[in-house]
C-alpha cells in the first residue's frame, strides 16, 4: 500500500500535475466520487465480505427524490434535508438486510441496486427532472476563493468528519477490528449488529450528498445519474489500498486515489477517448491495483509466518 | 432406472417449482392469453440464453464465487461468431471456435481468481467492463445484422409438438445435473464451495477446480451466444447487458447463493428459477404493469429468496 502511495506521489510530481490551479480545477470532477468512495471504503473495511453495489442507484434514487421535492414547490433547504434523510433510509434498508438479517452483502446490495435503480426510473418515467432555481447553480458551478464550492462546502467538511469518525473515535476502531478479526471483536464486547448497521447507513448518506452535487452540476435529476459509479467507487477504494477482505487500508489514500482516477479520466476525455474505454481502463487499473495489493501484503506477511 | 436421479423430496428445488406453478396459475387466472401455447413458446424462446448461461452461473456460485462478466463475454463471442457466419464459414466450425474463445475468456477469469487470489467479484467486474469496451470497439456503434444461418431453424422447429429449443435446454440441464451430482468433478465443486479447507485436506486441487469451472462457464456462455444469433439474427451494442443479474437472480431464487451457509442446491432449482423469472417478466407485460418496475420485482425476489433460505437454514439448525 505504501508503494501505491509512492506511485501516486510520483505521478503527482510529473510537471503537468504540479500545476496547483489545474489540480484544484480537476478536483471538482471528483467530488461525487470522493463521497461514494469513502462510503464504499468504510463498508469494505468492516469486513464480512462487505461491499455495497447499490451506491450508484442510491445516488440516482435520492437525486430523483430531490428533484420531485423541488418540483412540488418546496424550498431548497427542505429538499436537501429530505434527500439526506432519504439517503439514510436507503442505506438503512441495506443495513437491515446485512446487519440484522445477516444476508451476504454482495447479494443484498445487488438486489437493492436493482430495486432502487428501477424505482428511480419509475418515479421519473425515464424523463430527467429539470427546472431547478437558478440559485442552485451556486453549489457546483461557482467557486469561492478559487476553490469550487462543492469541494469547499461539502467534500472537505464531510471528509474531515469521516476521517475523525474513522480515526479518532471508538466507532472507527471498532470498524477496523470487525474487519480484521470478527471473532476477537465479538469477545471484545463489540456490538457487531450496531456497528455494521451504522457502517451501511454511511454510504446512503454520502450518496444523498453526492446526488445533491450531481443535481446541481447537471441542473437536472436523472434516473441514471449514478449508473456505473459503484464500479468507480470500488476501483478507487481498491486503488487506495483498502483490502477487499477488510480491516486494512487508509481513507486518506482513497482520497488521493480519487484524484488520480479523476485526472486519468479527464486526461482521457481531453484525448477524446470514448467513455466506454474509460470503463475498460478502470477495469484494468482495478485488476492491477488489487493484484498489486495482494503481492505487497504477501511480501509483508511472509516473515511473520515463519 | 432413472428413479435414483430424481431429487429427493423435501429439497429446496421443489419450493421453487411450487412457486413457479403458483405464479403460472395466478397469471393464468388474471390474463387469459398467458397460458396460450404461443405465449408459452415465446417465453421459452426468449429465456433460452439466460437458461443456458445460468448453468454456468450455478457452477460458479456453487463454488462460492460469482461471475458478472457473462453478458460481456457473450457479446464478444456473438460478434466474432456473427462475423464468421457473415463470411459463410461452416456452422459447426463457428461453434467450435466460439466455444474455444469462451473457454479462453473464462480461463482469464479463472487464472486471475485462482492463481492471483483476487476476489471473484472484483475480477469479473473488471473483465465485464473490459469486454464491454471490446464489444464497443468491434461494433463501433453499428449493428451486426442479417445473420441468417442454416441452424436458425432451431429456435422455431418442433419435434412431436415440443419446441426443439426446449429440448436443447432440457438436454443441457440433464447433462449438467448428472455432472454436478454424480461425477467427481461436480462433487468436488460442492466440496470446495461448502468447506474449502476440508476440500483441500481431502486432496482436491482447488485451483484446478476453480479454473475449470470458469472455463466451463465460458464455454457454456459461447453456446448461448450461438443461440442468441440464431434467435435474433443480429447483434447490437447492448447485448447481454442484463445477463449477469438475470442469471444471479435465477440461481438465487433456485436456492443457491448463500455464501458460507452450505451449497445444497442443484441446476434443477436453477431451471425453475429461470422459468419463474421468465414468466414473471412476461406476466408483468401482459398485465400492463409498468415495465420500468420489472427490475424492482426481480431485485426484491432475490432478497426475499435469500431471506427465505436463511430462515429455513436456521430452523433446521434449531431442530438439530
Amino acid at each position: 500500500m505504501l508503494l501505491i502511495i509512492e506511485v501516486m506521489i510520483l505521478s503527482l510530481l510529473s510537471p503537468y500535475f504540479l500545476n496547483l490551479n489545474n489540480l484544484i480545477e480537476i478536483t471538482q470532477f471528483g467530488a461525487i466520487l470522493i463521497l461514494l468512495a469513502m462510503g464504499e471504503s468504510i463498508v469494505m473495511l468492516s469486513g464480512g465480505e462487505g461491499i455495497d453495489l447499490s451506491v450508484g442507484s442510491m445516488l440516482s434514487l435520492s437525486g430523483v427524490i430531490f428533484g420531485l421535492v423541488i418540483q412540488a414547490k418546496y424550498s431548497m433547504e427542505v429538499a436537501i434535508i429530505i434527500t439526506i434523510i432519504a439517503g439514510g433510509i436507503l442505506g438503512s434498508i441495506n443495513a437491515f438486510f446485512i446487519a440484522i438479517m445477516k444476508m451476504p452483502p454482495l447479494i443484498a446490495t445487488l438486489g437493492t441496486q436493482y430495486v432502487f435503480g428501477s424505482l428511480a426510473l419509475y418515479l421519473t418515467n425515464g424523463i430527467p427532472i429539470s427546472g431547478f432555481p437558478k440559485s442552485f447553480e451556486f453549489l457546483s458551478l461557482e467557486s469561492t476563493f478559487g476553490i469550487p464550492n462543492q469541494i469547499l462546502f461539502i467534500v472537505i467538511p464531510i471528509s474531515i468528519v469521516i476521517l475523525i469518525l474513522m480515526y479518532k473515535t471508538k466507532f472507527g476502531r471498532e470498524v477496523y477490528l470487525l474487519g480484521t478479526n470478527p471473532i476477537a471483536a465479538k469477545y471484545g464486547a463489540i456490538n457487531e449488529k450496531k456497528v455494521r448497521f451504522i457502517v451501511y447507513i454511511i454510504p446512503g448518506l454520502l450518496a444523498a450528498l453526492g446526488a445533491i452535487i450531481s443535481n446541481s452540476w447537471l441542473m437536472t435529476a436523472r434516473a441514471d445519474a449514478g449508473s456505473g459509479l459503484e464500479l468507480q467507487a470500488i476501483t478507487v477504494a481498491c486503488l487506495g489500498g483498502i483490502a477487499v477482505e477488510g480491516g486494512r487500508g487508509n481513507l486518506g489514500a482513497v482520497i488521493i486515489s480519487v484524484l488520480i482516477i479523476t485526472m486519468m479520466n479527464s486526461g482521457l476525455q481531453i484525448a477524446n477517448v470514448n467513455s466506454i474505454w474509460q470503463l475498460a481502463v478502470l477495469g484494468f487499473v482495478l485488476l492491477i491495483a488489487v493484484s498489486f495489493n495482494h503481492i505487497i501484503s504477501n511480501i509483508l506477511s511472509k516473515p511473520q509466518k515463519i | 432406472m432413472f428413479a435414483k436421479y430424481i431429487p429427493k423430496p423435501g429439497r429446496r428445488e421443489y419450493i421453487t417449482f411450487l412457486l413457479l406453478f403458483i405464479e403460472i396459475i395466478v397469471f393464468g387466472l388474471l390474463a387469459p392469453h398467458f397460458l396460450s401455447e404461443r405465449n408459452i413458446v415465446r417465453v421459452i424462446q426468449n429465456s433460452a440464453e439466460i437458461a443456458i448461461v445460468s448453468i454456468g452461473m450455478t457452477i460458479v456460485m456453487l463454488l462460492g464465487g460469482i461471475d458478472l462478466s457473462v453478458g460481456s463475454i457473450m457479446g464478444v463471442i456473438a460478434i466474432v461468431a456473427g462475423n464468421m457466419i457473415q463470411r459463410g464459414i461452416n456452422t459447426f466450425f463457428v461453434l467450435i471456435v466460439s466455444v474455444l474463445i469462451g473457454i479462453l475468456l473464462g480461463l482469464i477469469n479463472g487464472l486471475l481468481v485462482a492463481k492471483f487470489n483476487i476476489p471473484d467479484m472484483i475480477v469479473t467486474l473488471a473483465t465485464m467492463n473490459i469486454w464491454r469496451a471490446v464489444i464497443f470497439m468491434l461494433l463501433g456503434g453499428r449493428w451486426l445484422t442479417g445473420l441468417s444461418s442454416d441452424y436458425a431453424m432451431i429456435t422455431k422447429a418442433k419435434i412431436f409438438g415440443i419446441p426443439v429449443l426446449l429440448l436443447v435446454i432440457f438436454l443441457f440441464y440433464a447433462i449438467f445435473y448428472y455432472i454436478l451430482m454424480y461425477r467427481p468433478f461436480g462433487r468436488h465443486i460442492y466440496a470446495v464451495g461448502n468447506n474449502i479447507q476440508a476440500a483441500n485436506l481431502n486432496g482436491i486441487n482447488i485451483q484446478k477446480i476453480k479454473i475449470a469451472s470458469y472455463c466451463l462457464t465460458g464455454g457454456i456462455v459461447a453456446i448461448s451466444a450461438m443461440l442468441y444469433i440464431a434467435r435474433m439474427g443480429s447483434v447490437e451494442m447492448t447485448i447481454g447487458n442484463d445477463m449477469a443479474i438475470s442469471c444471479i437472480a435465477a440461481v438465487t431464487i433456485g436456492g443457491i447463493g448463500m455464501k458460507g451457509s452450505g451449497k445444497r442446491g442443484s441446476v434443477v432449482g436453477t431451471l425453475a428459477g429461470v422459468m419463474f423469472i421468465a414468466f414473471l417478466r412476461n406476466g408483468i407485460v401482459i398485465l400492463g404493469i409498468p415495465s420500468l418496475l420489472e427490475n424492482c420485482f426481480i431485485g426484491s425476489l432475490i432478497i426475499l429468496s435469500v431471506i427465505f433460505d436463511k430462515i429455513s437454514i436456521e430452523k433446521r439448525r434449531l431442530k438439530q
